[in-house]
């Protein structure tokens, strides 16, 4: 059955939003990002100009982070204190990282920044949790009983000031050190366009040194506010979010983000970041080879990401 | 007050004769050509997914037609994608000027074998004229001829590739009846047309001339719920906004709800 969606101006198959809802929001349960790094792209494939894409999809990423928040409190996974901070940070960063974009698209550079950006952070960051992830389970089986070394950067962390105690988390760290890491991913995922859930969950199991578990239901919660604030802007300020194309998504994604989130709960941290790592660097070959191959159509609607 | 009464019958008569010839321009030039759509609107309504519409007539025996349906001019502002070393990205922006959003162009023959270039020009038919008629600029700089040409493709491309613009030749179904020639085509509109006022031209064509015109109107409506959505998300986009996120939290926390009613692992 074909829906109409009175924004994107297009009429659609009421599948392929549902089932790319439920995709999408299967990974938010699973790993704690909102999925917009995906489901832009395919709603871009699937016929919706680029700036509904980008909207709507953070409407979407409402529902289903709240789908998924709901879930990971409920079963203890939603540190809070270390989430307002990680919020705080973003907020600043995301004003930031606003300025930086128009600053750049003045320059006439923000396309080939944004798209650079992208390969070489998916890349990174895929790359290395992968790597991390294939050691670690390696190193598990050999020398479980080996204490943990404190690295230079663990120890620079612990050297400053206002430290707190994150309980949930059962980790130690200074106020700002959540406060500038989320600004710094908040800037990134201004100038990238999406929410930043990939750049997030890394810097928290990296940096933060938090368990995998308490990472997914704290990122979903940090993503939910995110995502809230840019509906909100959208709609007012672009007429961009096609609440009708929105509520299919979230019909999918609400489902699959419980979903995910039970099937996450019988998997180790380990598996779930080798899983994430695998779909990251899925996404950025793609866009690789997007960016090699000479397209079809040399001209494109203007807007979008 | 018969001078007055004389000059009032005067701007009268003019009136009622100026009247005549304008609706003989806008409509059916002779008594042979006539067309008519099957519905002159399209409702978009909540299941909308396209539609047909069938374009038929009488027209004079042995001439050949052309079916032009377009929207009115206007502008369009694409990227461009060009090579940056080994990558391909958005290098600049291209505005093309006086140039329909949706055009549907259906001929009894080829377009070139039935009309001159100058005709085809004249009435804006075929994709050479659309091209001599439009403005292809950049924000930046203006473009050479050849880079016009270039870019002026790459907008056809992309305007097949949309389904908003297409050329077909010998889809219409001609049939002589009563000394005269009816027709009949059947053009696909595609869901991708977006709202608005289109015109339905058709051209009798004579050794290689326009010979007569008709016209009619199709009109693509938004209406029920979508034409209410789309008018909130334009006019009322705060309230909108904070609806959306609305729905989306109840959405969210409804599930949440079933899923641990329903007992799900929780």
């Amino acid at each position: 059955m074909y829906l109409y969606l009175p924004v994107a101006l297009t009429s659609m198959n009421i599948l392929v939003p549902v089932g790319l809802g439920l995709a999408v929001g299967l990974l938010s349960g699973l790993f704690g990002v909102g999925g917009g790094f995906l489901l832009t792209p395919l709603l871009i494939m699937f016929g919706i100009p680029s700036t509904v894409a980008a909207a709507t999809d953070s409407n979407q990423i409402v529902a289903a982070s709240t789908s998924g928040t709901y879930a990971h409190w409920k079963i203890g996974n939603v540190d809070f204190k270390m989430g307002l901070f990680l919020l705080a940070g973003g907020f600043i960063g995301g004003l930031v990282g606003v300025q930086a974009i128009k600053f750049l698209r003045a320059m006439g550079d923000a396309d080939f920044v944004i798209k650079i950006t992208y390969v070489l952070m998916l890349g990174i960051v895929g790359g290395y949790m992968f790597l991390e992830s294939l050691q670690s389970m390696k190193k598990k089986k050999t020398e479980e009983a080996k204490p943990k070394k404190e690295s230079a950067v663990g120890k620079f962390l612990n050297s400053l000031p206002f430290q707190t105690h994150f309980e949930k988390s059962g980790v130690t760290h200074s106020a700002l050190v959540p406060i500038v890491f989320g600004g710094f991913v908040g800037i990134l995922a201004a100038v990238m366009g999406v929410g930043g859930g990939f750049l997030m969950v890394p810097v928290m199991v990296y940096i933060l040194r938090m368990p995998m578990h308490v990472v997914v239901g704290t990122s979903l919660f940090q993503i939910l506010f995110n995502c809230i604030e840019v509906t909100f802007l959208q709609a007012y300020t672009n007429h961009t979010v096609d609440f009708i194309l929105a509520v299919l998504l979230l019909i999918g994604s609400t489902v699959g983000a419980q979903i995910g989130t039970v099937f996450g709960r019988k998997l180790k941290g380990d598996q779930l970041k080798i899983i994430l790592a695998g779909i990251v660097l899925v996404v950025t070959v793609k866009m690789v080879f997007d960016l090699t191959v000479t397209p079809s159509l040399l001209l494109v609607q203007a807007g979008g990401h | 007050m018969n001078r007055l009464r004389r000059a009032l019958q005067v701007a009268f008569m003019t009136f009622i004769i100026s009247a005549g010839l304008l609706s003989i321009s806008q409509g059916e030039l002779s008594a042979q050509l006539t067309t008519a759509a099957n519905h002159d609107r399209i409702n978009v309504d909540f299941f909308y997914h396209g539609s047909t519409v069938d374009i038929h007539g009488i027209s004079d025996p042995g001439t050949d037609l052309v079916i032009k349906i377009t929207s009115g001019g206007g502008h369009h502002i694409l990227r461009q994608k060009g090579r940056v070393g080994v990558l391909w990205m958005n290098v600049g922006t291209l505005k093309f000027d006086h140039v329909p959003s949706v055009y549907f162009l259906q001929s009894t023959k080829k377009i070139d074998d039935i009309l001159t270039p100058e005709e085809q020009l004249k009435y804006g038919l075929g994709y050479g004229a659309l091209a001599s008629e439009s403005e292809v600029a950049s924000l930046k700089d203006q473009k050479d001829q050849v880079e016009k040409e270039k870019w002026f493709n790459e907008f056809l491309k992309y305007k097949e590739a949309s389904k908003v613009y297409s050329v077909t030749a010998g889809k219409i179904s001609l049939t002589r009846k009563d000394g005269g020639q009816d027709y009949y085509t059947v053009i696909d509109w595609p869901y991708q047309a977006p709202p608005g006022d289109y015109l339905v031209t058709v051209y009798a064509v004579k050794d290689k001339r326009v010979v007569e015109q008709a016209r009619s109107k199709v009109t693509v409506e938004q209406v029920g719920v979508i034409k209410g959505l789309a008018g909130m998300a334009r006019d009322n986009g705060a309230f909108y906004g904070f609806i959306s996120v609305l729905v989306a939290l109840g959405a969210g926390f409804g599930v949440g709800l079933i899923f641990r009613k329903g007992g799900g692992g929780h």
